[in-house]
C-alpha cells in the first residue's frame, strides 16, 4: 500500500476506513462544498483564501442511481452504475458505486464510502473512491 | 430602469428555412448553412442586400465560420458574429439578432444556426475543478440519473418516459427537416439497446448536422420591404440566464428552466395558460416531463399524466414539440434553437401541414445548454 494513490488526488483521504470526502466550508457564508475548487465560492463569491479544507464523513442516502451500458472510457468497463448520494453532512455527490448493476438497488439505501483499488499504466496501485450500498 | 424586449420597438420573424437535419456526412458546412439562409430570404422576400447584421449559432466549427460561409451570398459587409452558448448557441444568435434590431441599430438581421458533428471541446473539463464521477457521467446518465429519481417520487413508470419519444416521433414523421421521420411504436421505443438507466437509444436525440436560420425584422423594414405582416411573429420576450445555487433543490435543470421561463411569461405578458404550443430542450425523454411542469403547464408530478391524456399532442391543450423535438428532428446543437423559432413561426402561420396546431396564436421556445445556460422566447402572431 506504500505507493497507493488517490486516482482523483485531493478529493478524498486514502488513509481511512471508510475513507473522507474532502469539501470546503467557506469562512464568510458557511457553505459546505464538494469538490473543493482553488477559486472562490460559488454561494457569496469569496475568495479561495476564505475556503477551509473540511473532512465530509462519507455516509449518506442514495437519491438516484443508473447503470451505464455506454461508456467512451477504457478506465471501467460496462455495465456499471453510478449513484447520486445525499451525503449526511448535507453535500450532494455523484459517484460510481461498488456494485456493477442496479440489482437490488432503491432510492434511500444508506451508502457508505469505499476504496475501489485500480492498476495504473504506471504499475502504481490507484485508489478509487465509490459508494457501497446498504442493500435493503 | 433595465428595459425587456417589450419595451423596446418591436420584432418579428419574417422569414425562416432550414437544411434538414441529417447523419454526418461530407456535406461541408457552408453548403449546409448557404442552405437554410436562401430558404429564409425567399420565404421572407427580402435580399441578402437588405440584411444589415449576421448571428451566427456553432458551437463545433471551430473558429471563424460565419464569413467563409456567408461571403458566397455576396461579400456586403455586414457584421458577422459567431454566438457560442453550447446547446443554446442557436438561441442565443437569435437573442442577439432581436436585441439589435429592437435597439434600433438594424433593421434587418439574420440569425442563423449551423453545426457539423466534432470533437466537443468542453472548456469546463478543463477549469482545474475535478468531481468523482468525470466522464462515467455523461449527459445522457446525468438524464438517466433524473428520470430514476423522477419515477420513484411520482410513480411514473419507464412506458410513461418512453411515450414522449413516442409522441415526439409520431410528430417528426411529419416534418421533412427531420433527422428521424419514423413513428415509432411504444415497443419499439422500449426495445434495447440500453444506454444508461431506462433510456433506450430512441429516448436520446440524434446528434447529427443540419442547419436553421431566421430573418428577423422591425414594423420600419416589413413596411419599406413589403414584408406581409400576417406571417411574421412578434418575438415577445427573450429571456437567457445561467444557473445559481440551488441549496436544497432536487434537480438543479428544472429550477433553471422554471425561473428562465417565469421570467419569460412576465416580460410577455402571458402564463402558461396562453400557450398552443412549446418547442422545448427533449434531448433525452424525461426532459419533456420534467419542463412542461417547470413551465406550470401542469403541476409538480403530473408531467406524464398530461401526457398520456393526450393534452401534449398536435390538438391538445398544448402541443409539445411539433416538430419532433430534439429526439426526432434531431439535434445538430448550433441550428437546433433556431430551427425551434422556425417550427414555431411555420405553426403560427399556419402554415405546418399535417403537424398544424389548430389556432396556434402563442408559442413558447427553450433550450438548455451544458454548463448550465437557459435560453427561452415567446412569439405570438
Amino acid at each position: 500500500m506504500s505507493d497507493a494513490r488517490a486516482a482523483h488526488p485531493g478529493l478524498y483521504r486514502i488513509d481511512q476506513n471508510p475513507p473522507s470526502l474532502l469539501g470546503q466550508r467557506c469562512a464568510a457564508c458557511g457553505r459546505l462544498a464538494f469538490p473543493p475548487n482553488p477559486y472562490g465560492c460559488e454561494g457569496c463569491g469569496a475568495e479561495a483564501d476564505e475556503l477551509v479544507t473540511e473532512e465530509i464523513p462519507g455516509d449518506g442516502e442514495l437519491a438516484a442511481f443508473a447503470t451505464v451500458h455506454l461508456h467512451p472510457g477504457k478506465d471501467i468497463e460496462t455495465p456499471f452504475t453510478v449513484g447520486t448520494v445525499v451525503l449526511d453532512a448535507g453535500p450532494t455527490v455523484r459517484a460510481t458505486l461498488t456494485c456493477a448493476t442496479d440489482d437490488g438497488l432503491a432510492i434511500g439505501n444508506r451508502v457508505h464510502t469505499q476504496l475501489v483499488p485500480q492498476q495504473s499504466e504506471d504499475d502504481g496501485e490507484l485508489l478509487e473512491l465509490r459508494f457501497a450500498v446498504e442493500k435493503s | 430602469m433595465p428595459k425587456t424586449l417589450r419595451d423596446l420597438r418591436p420584432v418579428r420573424v419574417i422569414g425562416i428555412g432550414l437544411h434538414p437535419y441529417q447523419r454526418a456526412s461530407d456535406t461541408s458546412y457552408v453548403t449546409l448553412g448557404l442552405r437554410a439562409v436562401r430558404e429564409a430570404l425567399t420565404d421572407a422576400g427580402v435580399a441578402w442586400t437588405d440584411v444589415e447584421a449576421a448571428y451566427n449559432g456553432t458551437a463545433l466549427l471551430g473558429m471563424a465560420p460565419t464569413r467563409a460561409m456567408l461571403r458566397h451570398l455576396g461579400a456586403t459587409g455586414l457584421p458577422v458574429l459567431q454566438v457560442e452558448n453550447a446547446s443554446a448557441s442557436g438561441s442565443s444568435a437569435v437573442a442577439q439578432a432581436s436585441l439589435a434590431v429592437a435597439s434600433g441599430v438594424c433593421d434587418v438581421a439574420l440569425a442563423m444556426g449551423v453545426d457539423k458533428p466534432g470533437m466537443m471541446n468542453v472548456a469546463s473539463a478543463k477549469a482545474g475543478v475535478r468531481d468523482l464521477s468525470g466522464s462515467r457521467i455523461l449527459p445522457f446518465t446525468h438524464f438517466a440519473l433524473l428520470a430514476n429519481e423522477y419515477m420513484r417520487r411520482h410513480g411514473a413508470r419507464p412506458e410513461h418516459l418512453a411515450q414522449v419519444a413516442v409522441k415526439n416521433s409520431r410528430n417528426g414523421a411529419h416534418n421533412p427537416y427531420a433527422q428521424r421521420q419514423k413513428a415509432r411504436s411504444l415497443e419499439e421505443v422500449l426495445a434495447p439497446p440500453f444506454i444508461s438507466g431506462s433510456l433506450t437509444r430512441l429516448q436520446c436525440c440524434p446528434i447529427g448536422e443540419g442547419a436553421a436560420a431566421v430573418i428577423i425584422a422591425s414594423d420600419d423594414a416589413i413596411r419599406r420591404l413589403g414584408v406581409p405582416a400576417d406571417r411574421a411573429p412578434r418575438i415577445l420576450a427573450s429571456v437567457t440566464r445561467s444557473e445559481r445555487v440551488y441549496e436544497g433543490a432536487r434537480n438543479f435543470d428544472a429550477e433553471l428552466t422554471r425561473e428562465t421561463t417565469a421570467q419569460a411569461y412576465e416580460e410577455a405578458g402571458v402564463g402558461p395558460e396562453d400557450l398552443d404550443l412549446i418547442e422545448l430542450h427533449d434531448a433525452f425523454a424525461i426532459e419533456e416531463l420534467l419542463y412542461v411542469e417547470a413551465m406550470g403547464l401542469c403541476a409538480e408530478g403530473e408531467g406524464a399524466a398530461m401526457l398520456m391524456k393526450g393534452d401534449t399532442d398536435i390538438g391538445g391543450r398544448c402541443a409539445v414539440s411539433t416538430s419532433g423535438g430534439l429526439l426526432a428532428m434531431g439535434h445538430p446543437i448550433g441550428p437546433t434553437g433556431v430551427g425551434q423559432i422556425c417550427e414555431i413561426t411555420r405553426q403560427l402561420r399556419g402554415e405546418a401541414g399535417p403537424r398544424q396546431q389548430p389556432d396556434a396564436r402563442t408559442g413558447l421556445v427553450h433550450m438548455v445548454g451544458i454548463g448550465a445556460v437557459c435560453v427561452a422566447h415567446v412569439l405570438q402572431l
